[in-house]
């Protein structure tokens, strides 16, 4: 019994690390560039809201989750506009990104009538032969983006730190000026970097709604976006540790249907205010372990003023 | 700077590069002349496509002149909502019935303005405070919630006699706002945790203990709705004259308490002091950290008191989703209005106006609710925007 849970447990765990993790990633890449990406939230929810919308229209998962990225990435030049174009305060535009996708995606979902319309998901790849193992062969049977996570991981950890480009793109979000005077345009770096990352948190949403929960409702991303970017802090700001963590965010959250399914009695609203009471927890551990800030991006939040020279 | 360079700089405002090269509509507004206009003499001095514009930081701007820039930014803001109230299905021609006459000019909607400014100014004046002290106090919700759970608290245990009650309750939502920013804003002081995280991470607790309440020990046993049972007459907040609710009395009260205390006292200039440079003013011996915290605990404990402005005063009773949509708006109202606090009270009347509207438009036009949020996150992107333009200014390079 008690081990069945366990294995339940650890099995479902990847399902809901995987919003973090490529939320995180997304975050990682565009706050690497020196923009202080809060719009998350907002985006998840716009590739929720186009996930589903794209699952309705077509039922085809990849072209879904294709289309919810680029639907992110677009809503997204309108932060990039708004930060780097106009130096708009990152907070403010951040905050105002996330309300104007709350409102949108609301808005949208509920005159196009795809809330809580159900859709077919995808199915699971086992992974062989690993699948095959006698008792814990069910914690390799998981659908195919959780497979994909991991490439896509290793693929941005790897552009972000080993490549000549990823080091530009650190460059920008380090010091600006330096990287301005060394030929790199800082404008569209960060452009770019706004919009991947925002592509990459805009798949995480459209994970939740098309993969997770099979449907749309609006806000139903319930504060992973926050999540994230306190996830981002706690990795300070480096990929793998962000993979870690999503990790344990997911164990925590894959928790509680088990706990429910245990027949162990709490509080209901208790326990669902665990992952945001995890994530302050972790903030202030994060805190009082701090070395001096490392990790941080030295530009972050700021924008860029070339007339401004210091 | 002159109307033109104005003129331009707005036409600009989509490059992102900090020095931009103008195209021909650009250059053309520059001299007042048509895109059209190539061939004349003047035009033909410089050719507009080879003329260079550099960006340059200004340093001062004429008060009317931002005024104008302000103004046609909400302009530009009201336009595009109104496409898209047109796009959801509202006739165009109602818009403008909808928005201002019904309103403003119907008794019984005016009232029902007024009862919803109240805690809209509570909760603009809580942001306000604590953007004066450079905390991002985005957890105005939470700290709401508290506080309508302390008033409640007051009315469910039956504390202190009835004359006393209100002013209990009073009392026990501005302590319950006041203690849920207390964390954040110890952590953000002693520890440098990032308060726009924790705030946020401590309203989604809060409304999960809401509702622990609401559908837990403190359900209203006479029906099975997620609500606190209905508050005693004298548990209320009263109307005054002519049906209008004595929420907007105290909102009002609060708005000039917190005039007072950042435009006049001393304490308020400790805090423009700590907000222009906060080391400048810890060298020059003003306790920043003290006044740091007395403004964002204010700031909860305004918040504290909208929640109880919308318990005693609109509901009557605690009820499962009272908070949703004033966290935004306060911040939208601290933004638009500039931290200023009697500005607070006029865009806080405009947002509850909106908010009214909103509630109608659903009715009669099945326009979901979260059109009021896109319009308030269209106008402060418009208006953050606009800064830019006050802030910034064209200069033509070489040639003449």
């Amino acid at each position: 019994m008690n081990a069945e849970i366990l294995l339940n447990w650890l099995a479902n765990t990847p399902d809901f690390a995987v919003p973090y993790a490529l939320a995180a990633l997304g975050l990682i890449v565009c706050e690497r560039a020196g923009v202080l990406a809060l719009g998350a939230e907002g985006l998840m929810l716009v590739g929720a809201l186009v996930g589903i919308g794209a699952q309705l229209a077509f039922g085809e998962p990849a072209v879904s989750l294709l289309l919810a990225m680029l639907a992110a990435a677009a809503v997204s030049l309108l932060f990039a506009a708004m930060v780097i174009g106009l130096r708009v305060n990152q907070v403010i535009a951040g905050l105002a990104l996330v309300f104007f996708c709350q409102g949108l995606t609301a808005l949208v979902g509920t005159l196009a009538q795809w809330t809580n319309q159900a859709t077919p998901g995808i199915g699971t790849l086992a992974l062989w032969p690993l699948s095959l193992l006698p008792v814990v062969g069910r914690l390799f049977q998981q659908n195919a983006m959780v497979w994909l996570t991991l490439p896509i991981f290793a693929a941005v950890a790897g552009f972000l730190l080993r490549t000549d480009a990823g080091l530009r793109l650190r460059a920008v979000g380090e010091n600006p000026q330096a990287a301005d005077a060394a030929g790199i345009p800082v404008a569209a770096w960060r452009f770019g970097a706004v919009l991947a990352g925002s592509a990459l948190v805009g798949l995480a949403g459209a994970y939740i709604s098309v993969v997770s929960t099979k449907l749309w409702i609006a806000g139903m991303t319930g504060g992973r976006g926050w999540i994230a970017v306190g996830l981002v802090i706690f990795a300070r700001w480096s990929p793998w540790k962000a993979l870690a963590g999503a990790l344990l965010f997911g164990c925590i959250e894959a928790l509680i249907p088990q706990l429910a399914a245990a027949g162990v009695q709490l509080p209901q609203y208790f326990v669902l205010m665990t992952p945001y009471a995890v994530t302050l927890g972790v903030m202030v551990w994060v805190a009082l372990a701090r070395r001096g800030g490392d990790g941080e991006p030295g530009a972050l939040g700021a924008p860029y003023v070339r007339e401004e020279r210091r | 700077m002159s109307t033109p360079a104005m003129a331009s700089g707005s036409a600009v405002a989509a490059h992102p590069a900090p020095s931009v090269r103008a195209e021909p509509a650009e250059a053309g507004a520059g001299t007042s002349t048509g895109p059209g206009r190539t061939g004349e003499p003047k035009a033909a001095r410089q050719p507009w496509a080879r003329r260079r514009y550099a960006l340059e930081i200004r340093q001062h701007m004429a008060w009317h002149r931002q005024a104008f820039i302000l103004a046609a930014a909400i302009g530009v803001g009201l336009l595009i909502s109104a496409v898209i109230l047109v796009a959801a299905g509202v006739p165009a021609g109602e818009l403008a019935d909808e928005f201002i006459v019904q309103t403003f000019l119907d008794g019984q909607n005016l009232r029902a303005v007024l009862f919803q400014a109240a805690p809209m100014i509570l909760v603009g004046l809580a942001g306000a405070m604590a953007f004066r002290a450079r905390f991002w106090n985005l957890g105005l919700e939470g700290q709401m919630i508290w506080g309508a759970i302390g008033a409640t608290a007051v009315s469910f245990f039956e504390i202190g006699p009835p004359s006393l009650r209100l002013p209990l309750m009073f009392a026990a939502a501005l302590a319950g706002g006041l203690l849920w920013v207390l964390g954040p804003a110890l952590l953000k002081l002693r520890l440098g945790v990032n308060e726009i995280i924790s705030t946020l991470m401590l309203n989604y607790m809060a409304a999960n203990f809401l509702l622990h309440l609401v559908y837990g020990s403190w359900k209203d046993p006479k029906d099975n709705f997620p609500y606190s049972p209905q508050f005693r007459a004298f548990e209320r907040l009263p109307d005054l004259v002519a049906g209008v609710n004595s929420a907007i009395l105290l909102a009002g009260l609060v708005a000039l308490a917190a005039w007072w205390a950042v435009g006049l006292s001393r304490a308020g200039l400790y805090l423009r002091f700590v907000d222009a440079n906060a080391r400048m003013a810890q060298a020059a011996g003003v306790p920043v950290a003290r006044i740091v915290y007395g403004a964002v605990l204010c700031s909860g404990a305004m918040a504290g008191l909208a929640g109880f402005a919308v318990a005693a005063g609109q509901e009557g009773r605690l009820t499962q989703a009272f908070y949703q949509g004033y966290g935004f708006s306060g911040i939208l109202i601290a933004f638009l209005a500039r931290n200023n606090p009697l500005a607070a009270c006029l865009v806080a009347l405009l947002v509850a106006a909106l908010f009214v509207t909103g509630r109608s438009l659903q009715v009669f036009y099945q326009v979901p609710f979260s059109m009021v949020q896109l319009i308030q996150a269209v106008i402060v992107v418009c208006v953050a925007s606009s800064d830019f333009f006050i802030r910034h200014r064209l200069r033509r390079v070489g040639g003449t």
